[in-house]
């Protein structure tokens, strides 16, 4: 599905970053493993059309100097349990099937037994991983209404795809995170999420999902010169102000409403479900959640706390 | 170099003439004093054509000078294009005159690689995007080029400014006339305008009224693209307006209502002072002021 240049670099130092995180937000201290640069899905509102310089998709993958950094961080790490993705700068699953790039990693954190893997994703495909599979890989998506798809997500799997994907991943074995973001305010959006919840709740099994994101739409400034050309008027419907790292995000009052709208609607499916802000300020999580959440090491160590929870002594 | 006869150069033609919104009446004087130091630039055929010099020519004709001194050239038309751009290189053009060059060496059929090679003398980002700005900003009416040679100077707000269509630039620069602007506030209104138009799908002329001052104009479609914005701005005015906070004490409250927190300043000479000071920050905190702000940088008030 591949229409962009695909060039392979080499590249065996600086693959695996902390997310970047963002100023006076809160960040869920992520690791990423970046064997690829440059998406194909090209998504509207993707940050990378703002960084990237051009459309080429760089990977580079060197197997036994990720695995040897990954042992070192991991063995260092005694405090947390670590987690890692590959979806940061580029989609985790939409040219595996030819690139064949995760297979490695599954394996690796299978043996390993000390950490988690996240495959982020739109892309509902990942049959060729089957049977490599492991719990401590975790299969995630990111869920947007299909009208929101249809608009900005093109060359993405449509939801009810993604929601199968996941489906499949919990059937063999694996955990499977949601992540809804970018939450996009338009018209008629309270109600095209009230009907997605129902669809994850009726399709998935909630004691499978380890955990759900929520993160309205935020941008740097220079995707906003983009989006007014483009004339996006899903991504421009709501009101947007410039938040204390520069980048766009929706007013506070307007985002507190969504987040604790969509907060209700998912712990109707399940009260146990493990929900968290992605990149919000500590006063959003004080109320929305009710919860004083002073610092990033504050949520790492709820992360914890969930893995631990779910697999026991195996970790 | 050569004295030339004036008669004997057609001033009419302008093929190689770029310069706009600049003012002669320097020149004249000068020409008047010294005479024509630096010899104009002519193409040889019959009538000579002016190459370089045209405000040297219009000032010598309005000083009913027979002659100029002259430098005659016989080279194509391309190359004597090319000597017209780079005999006021060091000068500077102005973004009307780059567009023009730009949209011209486009219309004689100067090749792309050429073409971007100029972009680069000429101080702009070589690329089809930037090629295509300056074509627009060339074919634009008078009036529309004469807006932005007097109010906008970065090529961003340009582009913004051509992204609207032919009636709603009318609207824009009737709205704005006489209007004093500085680029941000260009940034600002187009960018709102854009909104308003992406949401609506066209703009009207409820949309841009002619307002007496920039400053009008944006709280007007501010009031539209950040309804909820507009909502607590007016609500702390009204609590500020309540207060009567003293001199020497500000309250700064973040302007998105982002931060949850206020920021109190307080301007202290002497024991007295911090007296003071802390007795009008008590009065405001009891009567209830400053928690009324506070409600409303915690995002549960729109």
């Amino acid at each position: 599905m591949t229409l962009q240049k695909v060039q392979f670099v080499d590249n065996s130092t600086d693959i695996i970053r902390k997310c970047p995180g963002t100023k006076h937000h809160i960040c869920c201290g992520y690791q990423t493993i970046d064997l690829i640069e440059g998406c194909v899905l090209s998504c509207s509102y993707c940050i990378l059309k703002a960084y990237l310089k051009n459309d080429v998709i760089k990977v580079s993958c060197d197997p036994d100097a990720t695995t040897r950094e990954l042992d070192r961080l991991i063995d260092g790490s005694a405090k947390h349990i670590l987690r890692f993705g590959t979806g940061e700068l580029s989609d985790s699953l939409a040219l595996d099937r030819q690139l064949r790039l995760n297979r490695f990693l599954v394996d690796y954190f299978g043996h390993k037994k000390k950490a988690i893997l996240e495959l982020k994703s739109k892309w509902a495909d990942f049959r060729h991983l089957i049977p490599y599979l492991n719990p401590f890989t975790v299969i995630s998506f990111s869920v947007s209404p299909q009208r929101f798809i249809d608009s900005e997500e093109q060359r993405t799997s449509p939801i009810h795809k993604r929601l199968k994907a996941a489906r499949l991943a919990q059937d063999n074995g694996c955990f499977v995170g949601l992540h809804f973001d970018p939450v996009v305010i338009y018209d008629g959006f309270e109600r095209d999420y009230r009907y997605l919840i129902e669809d994850i709740g009726r399709i998935l099994d909630p004691g499978k999902i380890i955990w759900i994101s929520l993160g309205l739409l935020r941008f740097p400034p220079a995707l906003y010169g983009q989006l007014i050309e483009k004339k996006r008027r899903y991504l421009l419907s709501g009101e947007f102000i410039r938040g204390e790292d520069g980048k766009y995000r929706y007013i506070k009052p307007e985002r507190i409403r969504i987040y604790k709208l969509l907060y209700k609607l998912l712990k109707k499916i399940d009260s146990r479900l493990f929900i968290y802000l992605c990149m919000e300020r500590a006063d959003i999580w004080k109320e929305v959640f009710g919860i004083t959440m002073e610092s990033s090491e504050g949520l790492v160590r709820l992360f914890d706390e969930r893995i631990k929870n779910l697999y026991g002594g195996m970790l | 170099m050569t004295d030339i006869r004036l008669s004997t150069i057609d001033l009419k033609d302008t093929r190689f003439k770029f310069s706009y919104g600049r003012d002669n009446e320097r020149l004249r004087s000068s020409i008047g004093i010294a005479g024509i130091v630096e010899p104009v630039i002519l193409l040889d055929r019959k009538p000579y054509i002016p190459v370089a010099g045209f405000r040297r020519l219009d000032c010598a004709r309005s000083l009913k000078m027979r002659s100029v001194p002259a430098l005659i050239v016989d080279v194509p038309e391309k190359e004597a294009f090319l000597r017209a751009v780079h005999t006021n290189i060091e000068r500077g053009y102005n973004i009307i005159e780059k567009a023009d060059i730009l949209s011209r060496m486009d219309g004689l059929g100067f090749q792309r690689p050429d073409i971007l090679e100029q972009m680069e003398y000429l101080g702009l980002h070589p690329g089809e995007k930037m090629l295509k700005i300056c074509i627009a900003v060339a074919g634009l009416e008078p009036v529309l080029k004469g807006f932005i040679f007097n109010n906008i100077a970065s090529l961003r707000n340009i582009e913004l400014f051509l992204l609207f269509d032919a009636g709603e630039r009318k609207r824009i620069v009737r709205s704005l006339a006489g209007v004093h602007l500085t680029e941000s506030m260009v940034r600002e209104i187009f960018e709102m305008l854009h909104i308003l138009r992406i949401r609506k799908g066209k703009l009207t002329g409820a949309d841009i009224p002619a307002l007496p001052d920039a400053g009008a104009l944006r709280a007007h479609l501010k009031k539209r693209t950040h309804p909820v914005l507009t909502s607590l701005a007016r609500k702390l005015k009204a609590i500020r307006d309540k207060m009567a906070v003293p001199p020497g004490v500000d309250i700064r409250v973040d302007p998105f209502f982002e931060k949850e927190y206020i920021d109190l300043v307080l301007r202290i000479k002497d024991d007295d002072g911090i007296r003071t000071a802390l007795a009008t920050i008590s009065g405001l905190a009891e009567a209830g002021h400053l928690r009324s702000i506070l409600d409303l940088t915690k995002g549960t008030i729109r």
